[in-house]
């Protein structure tokens, strides 16, 4: 195999090309099929569902069965989470949308791919929405979300909704098996258990630690080097923070808390889910007091979205955690 | 109750000469000038900061020396007509009432307050007559003014003599507030009271309306009921509230003082998240105190830019934060600036850097910079670590400096 080829990411290596290649997903790639038919009657797109499961891929297929091998020159992909506010809906995608490609070739139309457009804020949404009427005729949108609910509704309603549910067990695992062939590696068994168990659905999540484990050991990838990679790829800081505060050693917990956002920049929204995960990965808690800390972090991550400064919110459930915490001991302490 | 539907600036107006406190030397020039019928100069005119005694020395010398008092303020038109009209009949007779007998009044004293606000257009003429006055008048003219060096107050000056008026010092300012709280049955901690008296900058007014409007709900006042007090000069600044606020002992108190600052709210929220957890050192206190700064917050982010009437429910939340446990306050030093602040100065590069990388990685993985922060960063760090392999790295786009950034980089 070509020096090249080796260099890229594997998520990227494999993505399949066009609807064919795409395995799983059945139902989804037969109706996409019977669109790519006569590309006139295709409606505009909306791909909804958890991180992982194709629905990027998807989309890119779309655009390669549309277009041919010059597709970028008909698409403008448009990450929404990065360029999300109403200056790029009226700027860019209005630009783009209006100008008629009939000219060329079969395809009348131009395809607008916005990833992530959950994140959008409601006016851009807004915004979009008409741009999406009165562009119909020179372009084609698909919206790609994780949660279609936060699209507000008129513009569901003028996409057909496809919704991707979790990469199957069993497919992820065939998957797995079968770029580690490519790659000429062998891929013990209970090493694509522990990836597939690991990445919860989420085939990007299983590819980028399949790669990631092959870095370990040439030609090898077992059980044990997959622990390690789950380690190593596992928020150590916000475990971190959520023992220093279950331990209620709060001032500490803060501290940590603003090690996250000042060194990688994460949101208040994206730290509080990622301490929602952790929690549930702790083996040294109950199920109960999971559940217990998870209804706290629900209602932190509601008021973070109500309130003014994350980091107000994330403080006060930090010092709900180090009460839960300083309950537990206490509990313990009378039996 | 019924003592406070008088102003105590009223209740407490000097009656004697000697009641006015300080400006010792003004008073007695103006008492020697006063009954100096030979005086060379026909009037007089006081200046000098407000509040310090001007109008409360004319009034008190007319009762206690029987003068009827014909007074032109500021309130009333005083252009030359005007002047003509009522200065002149009032300065054209001396003492007729005395032929009865009955009184004992040595007659008029014209007394003109506020002769730096004869406005230039609406009281044409009303200088140059008060001086033509001056010179015919039978009786004393008294001026009063807080700034004589006015242009058109200068031919004035020429006739009359100056009496200067200064800021009155604190110390007396606090005994007459001690008198008066004596009297009203008000309690009140000498610090707040020094706190008063200095805040009014010499102004015994201003001191006395703060004593009474601070000492309104109750007969009592500390040193924290005067932490809201509204300088007159300059606001309140981040550190006096913060420390009015983790010192309140109730949710009025609190409140209050919030409502009286002028901070930058989101500022002020920051900050006393900062510093809740010196306040509160009981995890079931400081959670509780957590839990609403967090309510208030929300409220915050309710009001936004527009929703201004909301800002009640705000201060009501934060203040209960205040007073989760009276009992518990101990002194602290209080965290500034903010940590957020300190924080984000102090990792912008590494952020910008990180910002960079995850961008090129989004480009070409089709991914949002986050994702690439989540679900890429974390692996392809561990790549580059264990194999030192170029092509990745000439594939992302990566500079030898960011390379280098995600070795050293730690996990997160």
């Amino acid at each position: 195999m070509a020096t090249n080829e080796e260099t890229l990411m594997w998520v990227e290596k494999y993505r399949p090309k066009c609807l064919d290649e795409v395995v799983g997903l059945k139902d989804i790639v037969e109706s996409l099929k019977a669109f790519m038919k006569k590309p006139k009657t295709m409606p505009h797109l909306m791909l909804a569902g958890i991180p992982g499961t194709g629905k990027t891929t998807i989309a890119l297929a779309i655009a390669h069965e549309l277009y041919g091998a010059n597709w970028k020159n008909f698409t403008l992909e448009l990450n929404a989470s990065d360029e999300r506010g109403i200056d790029t809906v009226r700027d860019r995608i209005k630009d783009f949308s209006r100008y008629s490609r009939s000219g060329f070739g079969d395809i009348p139309f131009a395809l607008i791919i916005l990833d992530e457009c959950d994140q959008m804020t409601g006016p851009a949404q807004t915004a979009l929405r008409r741009i999406m009427e009165i562009g119909s005729r020179t372009s084609r949108f698909i919206l790609i979300c994780n949660q279609s609910s936060k699209i507000i509704e008129p513009i569901q309603s003028r996409c057909a909704i496809f919704r991707f549910s979790r990469v199957d067990l069993q497919a992820m695992k065939d998957q797995l098996q079968c770029i580690a062939k490519k790659e000429n590696i062998s891929l013990l068994p209970e090493a694509t258990e522990k990836i597939a168990d690991y990445a919860e659905g989420d085939l990007r999540h299983a590819i980028n630690a399949l790669q990631t484990a092959s870095a370990y050991k040439e030609g090898i990838v077992d059980e044990k080097t997959v622990l390690l990679v789950i380690g190593e790829a596992s928020p150590m800081l916000v475990q971190k923070m959520i023992r220093k505060a279950l331990y209620g050693d709060f001032i500490d917990a803060r501290k940590t808390m603003y090690d996250i956002i000042g060194n990688f920049g994460f949101s208040g929204s994206e730290i509080i889910r990622q301490v929602q995960r952790e929690i549930f990965k702790m083996s040294d808690l109950t199920p109960e007091q999971k559940a217990d800390l998870s209804g706290l972090i629900g209602e932190y991550d509601y008021r973070l979205t109500q309130g003014a400064n994350s980091d107000i919110q994330l403080s006060a459930l930090l010092a709900q955690f180090s009460k839960f915490g300083k309950n537990l001991e206490e509990n313990y302490a009378e039996k | 109750m019924l003592r406070n539907e008088i102003l105590w600036v009223e209740k407490y107006r000097p009656k004697k000469i000697q009641d006015i406190i300080g400006n010792e030397e003004a008073k007695a020039t103006f008492a020697e000038w006063l009954q100096n019928k030979h005086h060379n100069k026909k009037a007089v005119l006081l200046y000098g900061p407000p509040g310090v005694g001007k109008t409360a020395l004319v009034n008190a010398s007319a009762k206690e020396y029987d003068f009827t008092i014909i007074e032109m303020n500021a309130s009333d038109t005083r252009s030359e007509k005007a002047v003509n009209a009522v200065a002149k009949p009032a300065t054209s007779y001396k003492a007729l009432d005395n032929f009865s007998g009955t009184t004992k009044t040595r007659g008029n004293m014209l007394f003109l307050d506020e002769v730096d606000g004869i406005a230039g257009n609406q009281d044409r003429g009303g200088v140059s007559a008060i001086i033509k006055i001056v010179e015919e008048s039978l009786v004393p003219v008294i001026m009063a003014a807080n700034d004589p060096d006015i242009s058109k107050l200068r031919p004035l000056k020429k006739v009359c003599l100056l009496v200067r008026f200064q800021q009155v010092r604190i110390p007396l300012i606090i005994a007459l507030l001690q008198k008066i709280c004596l009297l009203e049955h008000v309690k009140a901690e000498f610090e707040a009271l020094e706190r008063i008296a200095k805040n009014s900058r010499g102004d015994v007014r201003s001191a006395i309306n703060d004593l009474q409007s601070l000492s309104e709900q109750n007969h009592t006042l500390t040193l924290q009921d005067t932490m809201m007090l509204r300088s007159r000069n300059k606001a309140l600044s981040m550190d006096e509230t913060l420390r009015g606020f983790f010192t309140a002992e109730s949710i009025g108190e609190a409140s209050r003082l919030l409502s009286y600052s002028n901070v930058n709210y989101d500022d002020f929220l920051l900050s006393v998240s900062d510093n809740l957890p010196k306040r509160y050192i009981d995890p079931n206190e400081l959670a509780k105190a957590y839990n609403l700064v967090s309510q208030a917050d929300v409220f915050r982010g309710r009001i936004g830019t527009e929703n201004w009437h909301l800002l009640k429910y705000f201060y009501n939340e934060l203040a209960k934060a205040a007073s989760v446990n009276n009992v518990s306050y101990k002194p602290f030093e209080f965290i500034s600036p903010p940590i957020r602040i300190i924080t984000l100065f102090w990792t912008k590069g590494k952020r910008t850097m990180l910002n960079n990388i995850c961008l090129k990685i989004g480009a070409q993985c089709h991914v949002s910079k986050e994702t690439a922060k989540n679900d890429f960063i974390p692996f392809i760090k561990v790549i580059l670590q264990k194999k030192k392999s170029s092509g990745l790295v000439d594939w992302l786009k990566f500079t030898q400096e960011e390379v280098d950034f995600l070795a050293k980089m730690s996990r997160f």
